[in-house]
């Protein structure tokens, strides 16, 4: 079975995140499986809701939508074990908690795949919140790992390049996209946009936010250790790094997952090879094969 | 037909009750106070029945613990590690576990108390901040056991440690490289957990969440016992989600015969929306009894120093820890604070460091300057480093306090090296500051995070020692008489009971503290080890 994609979606308050949730339940081409953090602002047309059980609701649509509760691990559990599972899980985190704490737990979650770790940003609001008083480090924290950036409300905002300014200061590895009432290409939230049933050679295939991907083989199992130390390595314009690999000395399959100077390998049969994605500063594939390489015999 | 008058003698009664502050006989009637005097009252209410039992003990009124949590009276299911001796609640002296040899010992012989092969070893109370820079490790636990899940939760709450059958369980190797894995030298996990997202995954996992388990009506019986050996007959439990499921364990309790304590729950804001937590605690306002008292709404605003998650003002954490946390947002915070203002409730802030206490105090005076209000009593409860000139502004909002007195000698010490340094530490819980702004006061202990006491909690407030000897703060030393009141009348007043409890006076509830000694016969420093012999409840004799 193939992993979910998870999405953590984080912004301060006021940001829209409930706003692009509610629109993506509305408009939802796949069954979404959102745990958001204030239940009570999920507003869904009545018309849509299919049932209601304490803090679920399912749509009829095949969308469901949970209260987070304090546990996000059981949460997750709940969404992956309803039949059916959710195509995709969208995370809401507070609007005053840092994102990427959350966001980590996914690395070790079986049966997820992160994808880019959305932050939204009030556009309008973004350059006072930043030197508010109580506020502004919390906000600045919120971006830290950011690897897509949302610059919601962009009509209310008026210029937008001090906004984009502040956020490349922040955190310059990340796309930046401009939406306006939380309205997003669900897209988006994909680092690789799954493949299109017919693809139109009219569409562009590559996704608008411009992050790039790099495939690598191993040719055979890899020392532990100089993984360890090329991961520890790695610049920062690489994003995420996941896939198969066999390690010495046995040559057992894991799964590596890596994200922003945080990773996890876990035992798991798999056809050997990473992808990596990353802004387009990220090192070339010859650079990243003298990273990882030279690997043993298998 | 009147119920009988049961006259109660006493060697001294303290009565905190400002027109007769010392007496020697009380008088009761279904369950209040009838008269508080001398021998006169043997004669005063025709025939009553005289009862001596106390003739040689002090009386004082019932202490009030602002801040516990009753879940102390359901984490004494599981072993306790920790390193000072606690009284569980059958009122046997558990021994203080000095070395990580001792806490591994006392799980090794549970361990072999255990039937059921698959159950895990879960302990609470862990503390090691006096081992000398010693941390507990996985390979310890596995002493323990090597195949049983073992777990131990610290003390503060906000750390636990776990044996390699947990950490395999959890898929927590030493290639997982997250936040909250700690490491040793050589990169591998020691199998110390921090933060609520590893914690929370490994409780899973272990499957016993322990604080976090639901408290029922056994449990609740046995946070009374516990309160009544230490004097308590009134606490908080701040705070409680009350859904149906908690509100009927707390009326079981206390509409039991004989429950031995009035506990007053605050509802935890943030389990409701807006709408929805107003028209609850509306609702179980009218489901109070004599012995649970509903109307207290608790927002946390920030974490605690000690985990670093507290928010500070300047200049921050001692040694360069970034600042803390909002648990709040500070512009949601105002319009929390504003909709339970303006519908008439009481609500206590959770605020640790000194900007969480800042910035809940303006928004209450925003709420209290759009929505006047008389004697709303909005309580800052724990505000660890507020200074004079936020006791000022809190003063002139109306708000109370309720210091963590008991922090001046659990973790003074750590917050004098690491989290506010030698010269700010000194206004740790400031309760001279507090009062000199005439702020009204109570006194907490935030049971079970320190052990349910108030005499200790005095103790804390009038000599300020830390384990070390040293006095943190001399200048916020405050007197037995002042630190007595923040155990009565002080906590009463926060909770707008008052007027029923906290004091020995005519029409409030008999609720008594029975002490072995007159705290004003006994040095300062003595006022811990005064005895408590047990309580007295709506007129009722509790042991002790």
């Amino acid at each position: 079975m193939s992993p979910i994609p998870l999405s953590v979606i984080g912004g301060f308050l006021g940001a829209g995140k409930t706003t692009l949730l509610n629109h993506l339940l509305a408009t939802a081409g796949k069954r979404y499986g959102v745990l958001v953090n204030d239940f009570g602002a999920i507003n869904v047309d009545t018309a849509l809701i299919a049932a209601r059980d304490g803090d679920t609701i399912a749509l009829t649509n095949g969308c469901v939508c949970c209260a987070m509760g304090d546990d996000l691990g059981a949460g997750l559990e709940r969404l992956a074990g309803r039949d059916p599972a959710p195509e995709h899980v969208i995370v809401e985190a507070s609007g005053v908690s840092d994102p990427w704490r959350i966001a980590q737990l996914a690395l070790i979650e079986p049966g997820f795949s992160l994808e880019p770790l959305v932050v939204m940003v009030d556009a309008a609001a973004f350059l006072g919140q930043l030197t508010d008083r109580w506020t502004g480090d919390t906000v600045a924290r919120q971006l830290g790992f950011a690897e897509l950036v949302v610059l919601n409300k962009a009509d209310l905002a008026g210029d937008l390049a001090p906004v984009r300014a502040a956020v490349h200061r922040l955190r310059p590895e990340a796309r930046v996209i401009v939406a306006a009432q939380g309205v997003v290409d669900p897209e988006v939230l994909h680092f690789v946009p799954p493949p299109r049933p017919t693809p139109s050679r009219f569409v562009a295939d590559a996704p608008a936010h411009g992050f790039m991907t790099q495939v690598w083989r191993p040719a055979g199992s890899l020392d532990r250790a100089r993984l360890r130390a090329a991961l520890e390595a790695l610049p920062r314009s690489v994003l995420r790094l996941k896939g198969f690999c066999r390690l010495a000395p046995d040559g057992t399959s894991h799964l590596l997952q890596y994200a922003a100077e945080r990773w996890a390998f876990t035992p798991q049969a798999g056809e050997p090879g990473f992808v990596l994605i990353g802004t387009p500063e990220m090192p070339d594939a010859t650079a990243t094969a003298a990273l990882f390489g030279p690997t043993e015999a298998a | 037909m009147p119920q009988t008058v049961r006259v109660f003698t006493a060697r001294r009664i303290l009565t905190m009750n400002t027109s007769i502050p010392v007496a020697t006989h009380v008088a009761v009637r279904e369950g209040r106070v009838l008269g508080v005097g001398g021998t006169e009252l043997l004669h005063e209410f025709g025939p009553v029945e005289r009862d001596d039992r106390y003739a040689g003990k002090v009386l004082m009124p019932g202490f009030v613990e602002g801040h516990g949590h009753a879940v102390d009276g359901l984490v004494w299911r599981n072993p306790y590690v920790g390193f000072y001796p606690r009284r569980d609640p059958a009122g046997v002296w558990v021994e203080g576990l000095k070395s990580i040899e001792a806490v591994i010992a006392r799980l090794q012989a549970v361990e072999r108390g255990l039937a059921d092969p698959a159950a895990a070893v879960v302990a609470w109370g862990f503390d090691p901040i006096f081992f000398g820079g010693r941390r507990m490790t996985a390979a310890d636990l596995d002493r323990v056991s090597a195949t049983r899940m073992v777990m131990v939760g610290h003390v503060s709450g906000h750390i636990q440690n776990v044996n390699t059958t947990v950490l395999e369980r959890c898929g927590f190797s030493r290639d997982s490289n997250l936040d909250g894995l700690v490491r040793n030298g050589d990169g591998d996990l020691t199998g110390e957990l921090q933060g609520p997202a590893v914690m929370g995954r490994a409780s899973r996992v272990v499957g016993d969440a322990g604080i976090l388990r639901a408290i029922d009506a056994p449990a609740l019986w046995d946070y009374a016992r516990i309160a009544s050996r230490v004097g308590v007959t009134t606490s908080t439990d701040l705070a409680n989600g009350l859904n149906p499921e908690n509100v009927a364990a707390l009326q079981e309790a206390t509409l039991s015969e004989g429950f031995p304590l009035r506990l007053v729950p605050a509802m935890r804001q943030r389990d409701y929306g807006l709408e929805e937590g107003i028209a609850r605690i509306t609702e179980l306002k009218r489901m109070s009894n004599p012995k649970l008292h509903f109307g207290l709404v608790k927002i946390t605003v920030d974490g605690s120093i000690q985990g670093f998650t507290a928010r500070l003002r300047w200049p921050g954490y001692h040694n360069g820890a970034p600042n803390g946390l909002w648990y709040v947002a500070p512009e949601e915070l105002g319009a929390i604070v504003e909709a339970y203002h303006r519908a008439g409730h009481h609500i206590h802030l959770h605020t640790n460091g000194d900007e969480a206490s800042e910035l809940a105090t303006e928004m209450v005076g925003r709420a209290i300057a759009a929505h006047p209000r008389p004697d709303h009593r909005h309580t800052l409860q724990h505000c660890q480093m507020a200074d004079a000139a936020i006791f000022r502004r809190m003063a002139s909002f109306g708000m109370c306090v309720n210091l963590f007195a008991n922090h001046i000698w659990y973790w003074g010490e750590q917050h004098r090296a690491l989290t506010m340094g030698p010269s700010r530490a000194q206004r740790l819980d400031a309760c001279a500051s507090a009062l000199a702004a005439a702020v009204p006061m109570a006194i907490h202990s935030d049971v079970p995070v320190t052990p349910l006491d108030p005499l200790f909690t005095a103790w804390c407030a009038v000599n300020r020692l830390t384990p070390e000897g040293r006095v943190l703060g001399a200048a916020e030393r405050i007197s037995v008489t002042q630190a007595l009141h923040a155990i009565t009348m002080g906590a009463a007043y926060t909770l707008k009971m008052d007027h029923l409890i906290g004091s020995i006076d005519i029409g409030k509830h008999a609720d008594f503290a029975v002490l072995e000694q007159d705290p004003y016969d006994v040095p300062a420093g003595a006022l811990k080890d005064i005895g408590v012999a047990g309580t007295v409840v709506g007129g009722v004799p509790t042991a002790g």
